[in-house]
Parts: C-alpha cells; sequence; structure tokens
C-alpha cells in the first residue's frame, strides 16, 4: 500500500512538471481568438507595398489573423470568392497614385458578404502613402469595436548619425517605409515629442557652445529655446500635459535629473549622486520618476518620488541595464548579457512593473536597444542588431506578435514615438 | 428534380445579392479620413553648423580611456601632464570635450563621455587650473576620430579632446 502512495506521489510530481505552464512566459496568444482576414486588391496596378503594410497592421494590432496571400479581386462587388469563405472577414482595397493617394476600403462579413465598412481616404502626395493604410486598419479594428490601435497613425521621430559630428533629425511611420527630414545637418539630438499631437518636438542642438534644448514646431518651423547646459542635456520625458518635462542636466559636470516647469522654467533637482543619472521617466501618475543609475558600480533601473529623497532599485536582474521606459506601470528595459569589450554583445529586453517584481524576456536574439512604449503601453517599439543587419521591431505585449522591419539607414541615436 | 431547382434558385439568388451594391466612387464625400497626417511638415537645414573637428587643437592632446572607464589610466600621466602645462599659459577659456566609443546607448554614452571630461577637469582643477576657465561638453559616440570596426579605432574614439574657445 505504500509503494502504492509512493508510485502516485512520484507520477503527479512527474506530470505536473512536464505539463506545468508559467503563464508570465506565455508567448503565443490563441490564434482563435483573432479574427482572420483576407485581402482582395482591386487596384489596377497592384501595390505590393500596400499589401504588406496592410498585412503589418492587421498582425501588430494582436486582434487579426491576416491571410497572407495577395488575392487580387474587384472591390465593386460583395462577391466573396469561395476560397475565402472560412475567413471572418474579407478586407477589399484600392489604392491609387494619380495626382496624390487615394485609398478606397471596404469591409465585408466572409461568410454572407455583408458590408460592415466603407470609407475613402486621401492625401495630397504620395509619399505619405503608409499612413492611408494604417488610418485604414485602425478605423476597421474601431468599427469592430477592439481595443484601440490608434498608435500606428503616430509619427516617429528619431536622429540619426550622417557622419562624424553631423546628424539629421527624421519622422517615419511606425513601419519606417515612410521616411523625412526635418533637421539636416548640424549636430542636433534626442528628438522627444513636446506634446500628444505630435505638433511640436524637443531636441538638443550642439550649435552653440553649450548643448542647447529647442521646441521646434514642424509644421511651421518656429522654434524657441528652451534651457541650455554644461556638459549635457537631453529632455527625457515630457508631462502628459506638455507642462513639465523630465531633463538629464550636468551644470556642475555630474549628469542628474531634474524636472523643469515650462510655465515657470523653475528647475528641481531629482536626483543627487556623484555618479551616472540619467533616463528619467514618469512613472505612477507622475509622482515618481524611473531612471538608469550607476550608484550600485553598474548601470541599473531605480526609481525615486519627486517628493522625498528615497530612492530604491527596480531591477534585480542583469549586470548591465542602461535603457528604460514606463507607460503607467509597465516597465521594459535592455540588459546587456555579455561581456564583449568590441562588439558582438546580447541585449535583451524584459518587461517588469514598477508594482511588481515579476520580470519575463521579450526577446531573446541579438541585440535588442532603444525600447520604446507605444502611447497606449500596449506594444514596445524596439532596434534589433543581428549579424550585420538591423530591423526595427515591435512586440504587442498583449498578444505576443512581433514584427521586423529591414531598417537600411545610419546608426539611430535616439528615438521617440 | 426539385433538389436541383432549389439548387439553381440559390445561386442565382447569391449572384443577385452580391451585385445588389453598387460601388462607391474614389475621392468621394469622406476623403478626409487621414486629416491627422494631411499637414506638410518643414525641413530645416543646418549643414553649416556642424561639429568640424573631433581631435584636440590649440596645442593640446587627447586624453585616452579604457573599455567602459572614466578614470584616468597612468599611461596617459605625460599626457596630462602637457596638457595641464598649455593650460597655464591658455588666454582663453578651454572646452574639454567627453567622447565615448559606439557601444554605448542613448543618454548613458553621452554621461559616460561627460564623466570622462570632469575626469581631465578635476585632474587640471588639482594642479591649479581654475575650474571657471574650463567648460566641458559630452559628445557621446557622435565625433569618432575613426569609423573602422577594430580595437586600435575603438581605443581612439574613447578619448577627452581639448581646445580653446574662440
Amino acid at each position: 500500500m505504500r509503494k502504492l502512495w509512493l508510485i502516485l506521489i512520484g507520477m503527479s510530481l512527474t506530470f505536473s512538471a512536464v505539463f506545468a505552464v508559467d503563464a508570465t512566459l506565455k508567448i503565443e496568444k490563441d490564434v482563435e481568438q483573432r479574427a482572420r482576414i483576407a485581402l482582395v486588391d482591386g487596384s489596377s496596378v497592384q501595390n505590393s507595398k500596400a499589401f504588406d503594410l496592410f498585412v503589418s497592421d492587421l498582425k501588430i494590432s494582436g486582434h487579426f489573423l491576416p491571410d497572407k496571400k495577395h488575392y487580387k479581386g474587384d472591390i465593386k462587388t460583395n462577391f466573396i470568392l469561395p476560397a475565402l469563405k472560412s475567413q471572418e472577414y474579407v478586407l477589399k482595397y484600392v489604392m491609387t497614385h494619380t495626382s496624390g493617394s487615394k485609398l478606397l476600403v471596404r469591409l465585408f462579413k466572409a461568410s454572407d458578404g455583408t458590408q460592415v465598412f466603407k470609407k475613402s481616404y486621401a492625401l495630397g502626395g504620395t509619399a505619405k502613402m503608409p499612413f492611408l493604410v494604417h488610418k485604414a486598419v485602425s478605423d476597421v479594428n474601431a468599427i469592430l469595436h477592439y481595443p484601440d490601435i490608434s498608435w500606428i497613425n503616430r509619427y516617429i521621430v528619431y536622429a540619426t548619425y550622417t557622419r562624424p559630428g553631423q546628424s539629421e533629425v527624421r519622422l517615419a511611420d511606425y513601419t519606417f517605409t515612410y521616411r523625412k527630414t526635418i533637421i539636416r545637418g548640424g549636430l542636433n539630438l534626442f528628438p522627444k515629442w513636446a506634446d500628444a499631437k505630435q505638433r511640436s518636438v524637443y531636441y538638443t542642438s550642439y550649435r552653440e557652445a553649450l548643448p542647447t534644448l529647442y521646441k521646434l514646431d514642424i509644421y511651421s518651423g518656429a522654434k524657441s529655446k528652451v534651457v541650455s547646459s554644461e556638459g549635457m542635456l537631453v529632455c527625457s520625458d515630457v508631462s502628459k500635459d506638455g507642462s513639465k518635462m523630465l531633463l538629464t542636466m550636468a551644470p556642475n559636470g555630474q549628469a542628474d535629473i531634474y524636472e523643469l516647469s515650462l510655465a515657470t522654467k523653475a528647475k528641481k533637482r531629482v536626483t543627487k549622486f556623484k555618479g551616472i543619472d540619467v533616463n528619467g521617466r514618469y512613472v505612477n501618475n507622475e509622482q515618481q520618476v524611473l531612471f538608469v543609475s550607476n550608484r550600485l558600480g553598474y548601470a541599473n533601473v531605480f526609481k525615486k518620488s519627486l517628493n522625498s529623497a528615497a530612492t530604491s532599485q527596480v531591477v534585480y536582474h542583469g549586470h548591465n541595464n542602461n535603457a528604460c521606459d514606463a507607460n503607467g506601470e509597465k516597465i521594459v528595459y535592455a540588459s546587456r548579457e555579455s561581456n564583449n569589450a568590441f562588439g558582438g554583445n546580447t541585449f535583451n529586453l524584459y518587461l517588469t512593473a514598477s508594482n511588481s517584481s515579476d520580470t519575463r524576456p521579450i526577446t531573446t536574439t541579438g541585440a535588442n536597444q532603444f525600447p520604446r512604449f507605444s502611447t497606449d503601453g500596449s506594444v514596445v517599439f524596439f532596434l534589433k542588431q543581428q549579424g550585420r543587419g538591423t530591423s526595427v521591431g515591435y512586440i504587442n505585449l498583449s498578444s505576443f506578435q512581433s514584427l521586423l522591419f529591414p531598417f537600411n539607414g545610419n546608426k539611430i541615436q535616439s528615438i521617440d514615438w | 428534380m426539385t433538389h436541383k431547382l432549389w439548387m439553381i434558385s440559390t445561386l442565382i439568388a447569391l449572384l443577385f445579392s452580391g451585385c445588389a451594391q453598387t460601388a462607391p466612387a474614389l475621392g468621394g464625400s469622406n476623403v478626409n479620413g487621414a486629416n491627422a497626417i494631411t499637414g506638410e511638415t518643414v525641413s530645416i537645414d543646418e549643414t553649416s553648423y556642424g561639429n568640424g573637428y573631433n581631435s584636440s587643437t590649440d596645442g593640446f592632446n587627447s586624453v585616452y580611456f579604457n573599455f567602459g572607464e572614466y578614470a584616468i589610466a597612468p599611461k596617459m600621466e605625460a599626457t596630462m601632464k602637457a596638457n595641464i602645462q598649455r593650460a597655464t599659459s591658455a588666454n582663453a577659456k578651454i572646452k574639454i570635450e567627453g567622447n565615448c566609443d559606439e557601444f554605448g546607448t542613448d543618454e548613458y554614452n553621452y554621461a559616460l563621455g561627460l564623466k570622462r571630461a570632469k575626469a581631465v577637469k578635476d585632474a587640471m582643477v588639482a594642479q591649479g587650473i581654475a575650474s571657471a576657465n574650463m567648460v566641458m561638453v559630452s559628445f557621446g559616440e557622435s565625433s569618432p576620430v575613426c569609423t573602422e570596426p577594430s580595437d586600435g579605432c575603438y581605443d581612439r574614439n574613447r578619448r577627452v579632446d581639448m581646445r580653446l574657445v574662440k
């Protein structure tokens, strides 16, 4: 009888070990939860670029499972090809590029051809064509009452080195299919959106003797000086209402985090440490600041209240966590996981929270850096270096759908979304 | 026979239902759906304001650092001695520029460059050079002396440059 008990206990332990599931490491949402959708291109000149954009947008939304076959067909009818009846939706579209870009989309229920949505979009030029597709997909997503994905309509602003001592500040759509230089030449770095509507950017200019922060209206070109500092000056984060910002400044040669009130121009020193404190991010309703510091002898992520001196360690993993981003309570950070002095280092991204010690990896290979949350915190942007290739990556944190777009260009210095 | 009739009727009905919707014309009344990104953005030219130099000038010598470090290495003592001597006869403010190799990210690399500049400034202050006569700026990895992927090149980029402010 005792033997029987031992066998039973042994079997149950074996089964629990074999079939245990770590919920925090679940990396693939059940595909059945996403709506199957096929694309039918009715354009007179079929365009694989537009089709690829549709597929990427639908995929990264986390709400659709797009058929990757590029079907051609007439948009004028609601006839659904028999082969597509197994889908839930069929999205028919026509893209034209005569006198600007125009896009017409019609969404049908695949089962009976009922039209669910119809809309046309137009833009003056052809360069911004990707935004037409992004807007259409975010509208389709909204009409089906899925959680908002309007982040795909936003500009990305980034600085890239062009040659020693020279850089450019550029705009891009999230796939980097659209790119435009808004500040050419000079040494202008660390661009940061100044407002939720993406009308202005802050950036650090090295045009004068000291690093100087400017605000640029990207539509009118109006430029104003905000502040300058000896040593270094970076606008790391802007409050939701745009009235305050977190700066990394070094007026005395020490890189510390300051909060600047734009109304009064009053500066408050948030960190006071003799080493390196950088990368400030507002967290917990802008009552606390997340930042990277080498106060333990290596770069790691900490947080502190804006109104008290107490500082606490946020990350208890890795020995070189030198970049982070925050959205609400979510935190993403980059961790260097090898220690080669000259290249070939592995950097992975980890997701944690300001109110939890749970940490999970969201990348596993290559050098993954510059993590940035989407405005709603549902998606993480990052730059992936693997071998000789650089890609722009996105991970949907709900569905764990990931996308990589090849990035052919000079080295990115800094990025904001 | 009845079965065949039903099938044909159903097919005809399906065919007609497919044609029932008239095709919408492109450029209809709701062409402004993409308003959010219709505005034209500016393009500013600042090509004449780049940092045109990336090594020490005005009689100063660059100070080099080990990977990831910001302490002045003993092998740089002679260089520092020469720089301090040059600084004593300087008739203008001295600019101390911290630089890094490309193996850093974002803000942290700029802070590392600044720590290197501060190490040089502190060493000069300790030898009697007035702090008010020096200004520090970190250029992070933005101003490499060379760009080849070699150890020798990376060594040359982890440096502090010095020059007179003109």
